[in-house]
């Protein structure tokens, strides 16, 4: 694969202490979301653990409920029951706050459709992850990552002059500046070309080996999915098989 | 880094920026402007009465302190008898008229003889030439002559001999005399009080003391004998008007920076409140990138500050720009700027803007990060 990876150091200390050692554990997990008058039962009772250093992919067919799985995970939103511990951390029993806090030191987000701020520059949009976590510019960290994702070129343009496969880049970056010990990847090839999609899958899966990066993957590619170690299948609001 | 932001988004839309700029800009011109121009003017008309030479004034009871309003005029023989009074060196009458010529102005009919005793005579810029050495009521050879400052007559661009109709009469310009002794126009006592019908009256009286020293004994002569008369010394009269504390006159301050204040708190409510909303998939960004409620607050009400900031530069540019037209337009006007009402101003443009951001900016905070992200 030939990616330069080895420039990057991770500080997690799971990635060298704790191979074996589950980074999310889910039992039970549930979801319902009000709209309108109508419960719509999201997740249905999800159990799930993911080893620190493992890239699972989800799969499974639209409204299965593998994003709302996903944001659980990040913290964007709480679930309605069940018991869900990432790094350690008990999200049922986190206030919203605590959640952010979390996420802003410990999770990463990559995006079907890129998600980068327009009226900012590459090389803002990745510093901006930097100075929400609030730790200060990293230049050698920031050199690191620019370097292993090959976007050193691109750091000056704004995002509509990036290709769908430079963007995705640049979302990467800016998703595993901070060194989060989880990587939430929501369909990162969804709008992206075989050629990106391959390029964009190899960079994840040489974070994965190179620094045990732990990555979850929703996806409807197999191809994708087969980049992964392992494959979780879910159907209206559970796993189904893994 | 969250500067680099701020910049970028409010340069992404430069139309909308503009006009919260704009807004923010009036805003702070017409605080400037109003103050100023009511605080000039009054202080003006201070100067003015001050510059007469008087020491002491005597209006009727219920006088307002804007001379000519309200009150009827006083019987003339109270200006005779207050000459008698110990160390009174000249009393003057002069009866105040309203003219609704040419714009609001109050016209002095002013008795010559006792006026150039209380006030040391006009200086005159032209004409009453031929009038040097008179020390009869010759000043007006005629019952519809008239005298007017300089400011008058470069406003009204007036020339002496040019016929003027005032109060329904016309008038022949026979002097411009230099600004700073009580009025703008002066016409004949006698002429005034034919007009007003209020033969023998007079609607208030200017007492010159044979030395300033006396001022306080004087006055208290004249409020023994006249106990409900409003009688003020100059100095106590110069000292009201320009102290700021004149009741009516704050509250129609108040009034209209309020209203100033409104305009702007409610376009930078709009303004940020439409910026949230076509923003709202970034807020969602942020928060998946971990920005607390605070960031996000705190990302929005320094983008109102800084639109706020600008607004509040180009105000006070617009502020000189708006006193020069104006002064150019209406050389009789006064426009006082102070650098404690800039600061007032920009201090009411800030806190409008703050509190017109607030709610735009809770709202975004409180924004569910997972529609944000779906938003279209």
């Amino acid at each position: 694969m030939g990616f330069p990876l080895s420039g990057l150091r991770t500080s997690h200390p799971l990635a060298v202490t704790a191979l074996m050692e589950a980074i999310i554990q889910t039992e039970n997990l549930r979801k319902i979301y009000r709209v309108g008058k109508v419960d719509v039962h999201a997740l249905r009772g999800v159990d799930l653990t993911v080893q620190a250093g493992e890239f699972i992919a989800i799969v499974g067919p639209s409204g299965c409920g593998k994003s709302t799985l996903l944001h659980i995970l990040g913290g964007l939103t709480g679930p309605t029951a069940g018991r869900v511990l990432v790094d350690g951390n008990d999200f049922l029993r986190m206030s919203d706050a605590d959640r952010t806090r979390f996420r802003r030191h410990k999770i990463g987000f990559v995006f079907q459709r890129f998600n980068l701020l327009p009226t900012l520059s590459a090389r803002s949009n990745i510093a901006l992850a930097q100075h929400i976590q609030g730790n200060g510019f990293n230049p050698h960290r920031f050199d690191a990552v620019v370097e292993a994702l090959g976007i050193r070129e691109k750091l000056d343009a704004q995002p509509y002059a990036l290709s769908g496969g430079e963007q995705q880049r640049v979302a990467i970056a800016r998703a595993v500046i901070c060194e989060p010990k989880i990587l939430l990847a929501d369909e990162p090839t969804g709008n992206l070309d075989t050629e990106n999609s391959q390029l964009v899958l190899n960079m994840m899966r040489a974070l994965n080996r190179s620094f045990r990066q732990t990555i979850l993957m929703i996806t409807h590619n197999p191809e994708a999915a087969a980049v992964a170690d392992r494959i979780v299948r879910m159907r209206d609001g559970r796993i189904i098989l893994e | 880094m969250i500067n680099k932001m701020i910049l970028a988004n409010v340069l992404h839309r430069p139309v909308r920026t503009a006009i919260a700029i704009l807004a923010i800009a009036i805003e702070v011109t017409m605080v400037l402007i109003v103050v100023g121009l009511t605080s000039g003017m009054r202080n003006e008309t201070a100067r003015r009465v001050e510059g007469i030479g008087a020491d002491i004034m005597v209006q009727p009871a219920g006088a307002s302190m804007f001379l000519g309003l309200g009150s009827a005029p006083m019987p003339i023989k109270i200006g005779e008898d207050i000459t008698r009074f110990p160390h009174v060196l000249a009393v003057t009458p002069v009866l105040i008229q309203p003219s609704s010529t040419g714009g609001i102005n109050l016209v002095w009919g002013i008795d010559m003889p006792s006026w150039d005793r209380v006030t040391g005579g006009f200086v005159y810029h032209s004409g009453g030439a031929d009038r040097q050495g008179c020390r009869v009521d010759c000043s007006f050879a005629d019952p519809y002559d008239l005298i007017v400052d300089d400011w008058n007559a470069k406003a009204n661009r007036l020339k002496v001999g040019d016929t003027v109709n005032l109060l329904n009469h016309d008038f022949r310009l026979v002097g411009i005399v230099e600004h700073g002794k009580g009025a703008r126009m002066f016409i004949p006592l006698h002429t005034a009080q034919d007009l007003a019908a209020s033969e023998n009256r007079a609607t208030v009286f200017w007492v010159k003391c044979t030395d300033p020293g006396y001022t306080d004994d004087v006055l208290k002569s004249i409020r023994d004998w006249l106990p409900k008369y409003q009688i003020l010394s100059v100095r106590e009269y110069y000292t009201m008007m320009t102290s700021n504390n004149i009741p009516a006159l704050n509250a129609f301050i108040a009034a209209l920076v309020g209203v100033a204040v409104a305009i702007g708190f409610l376009v930078i409510l709009l303004t940020m409140y439409t910026t949230i909303t076509e923003r709202t998939r970034e807020i969602g960004i942020l928060k998946s990138l971990g920005a607390s409620k605070r960031y996000i607050i705190n990302a929005i009400l320094r983008e109102a500050g800084l639109l706020c900031a600008v607004g509040i530069t180009a105000g006070c540019v617009g502020t000189l720009i708006a006193r020069k037209v104006l002064l150019s337009s209406f050389p009789t006007l006064s426009v006082d700027l102070t650098v404690e009402w800039a600061i007032r101003a920009a201090v009411l443009a800030l806190l409008g803007t703050l509190i017109g951001a607030f709610y735009p900016a809770l709202r975004a905070a409180q924004l569910d990060p997972v529609d944000a992200l779906s938003y279209e």
